[in-house]
């Protein structure tokens, strides 16, 4: 078969943006917060982008998935290593007292 | 979704390790667990309150238990165990599956909508949704 003319390829993508959304899946249901719902809306816009050809869309999407599923993972990450520090406080302090009384 | 195998120890470690915690506490009775940041801010469920409690159902086998809780933790838990089974075989013995369905853009907005109604709907007070409720 013959091509009259040299068809413009398009830009052939190595692979799909990873799209975080186990990740954000996860922060969802576990860190308690907003944070990976939003997470959840750019892993969506990830692959939407990626099928319409949009590859630097949905390489931003990517970034900004990951951007949101991190925050709300840290601030989870952050809220149950203060409860723990405020519960060790809080035993510690009732252990003591308790010491203390004999 | 690649990951090391140093990282699916560390998480792995992590997660015996919070199931031991969930096991032999009862996140409903015990002040060991932190209470929703959005619930006590808000008054408000958010999507993922109630899923300390029903981790603590599923492990002791009360999945309808679990479900009450949670429902939608509980939907997504087959999906989460999905991907952790590909990632130890991607890393551990030399698969290359892919996650096909985590990329496919239906199944992904379908989680999305999932996600928005239940946070919409476990919020309304309203008897047969009611059900929905972490019921703090």
């Amino acid at each position: 078969m013959e091509y009259s003319t040299q068809q413009q390829q398009p830009i052939v993508p190595g692979t799909r943006p990873k799209n975080w959304l186990v990740e954000s899946i996860l922060v969802t249901i576990f860190c308690c917060l907003p944070f990976g719902v939003v997470g959840i809306v750019f892993a969506s816009q990830v692959n939407s982008k990626y099928d319409t050809g949009d590859y630097e869309g949905a390489s931003k999407a990517s970034k900004e998935a990951a951007k949101w599923t991190k925050i709300g993972f840290f601030i989870g990450l952050a809220v149950i290593v203060c409860y723990a520090l405020f519960i060790l406080v809080l035993g510690g302090t009732a252990f003591w007292q308790a010491r203390q009384n004999y | 979704m690649i990951l090391t195998r140093q990282y699916i120890l560390a998480i792995s470690i992590v997660a015996i390790a919070g199931s031991l915690l969930y096991f032999f506490f009862d996140p409903s009775l015990s002040e060991l667990f932190p209470k929703c940041i959005f619930y006590s801010l808000t008054k408000l469920d958010c999507p993922g309150c109630g899923s300390q409690r029903a981790i603590h159902a599923l492990l002791h086998g009360n999945i309808l238990q679990a479900a009450d809780f949670n429902l939608m933790a509980v939907l997504f838990l087959p999906l989460l165990l999905y991907s952790a089974v590909v990632a130890v075989a991607n890393a551990f013995f030399h698969q290359q599956w892919h996650q096909g369905i985590f990329y496919s853009t239906i199944f992904v907005k379908t989680v999305l909508f999932v996600v928005l109604i239940f946070w919409l709907l476990r919020n309304i007070p309203i008897a047969p949704l009611h059900w929905l409720s972490a019921e703090h």
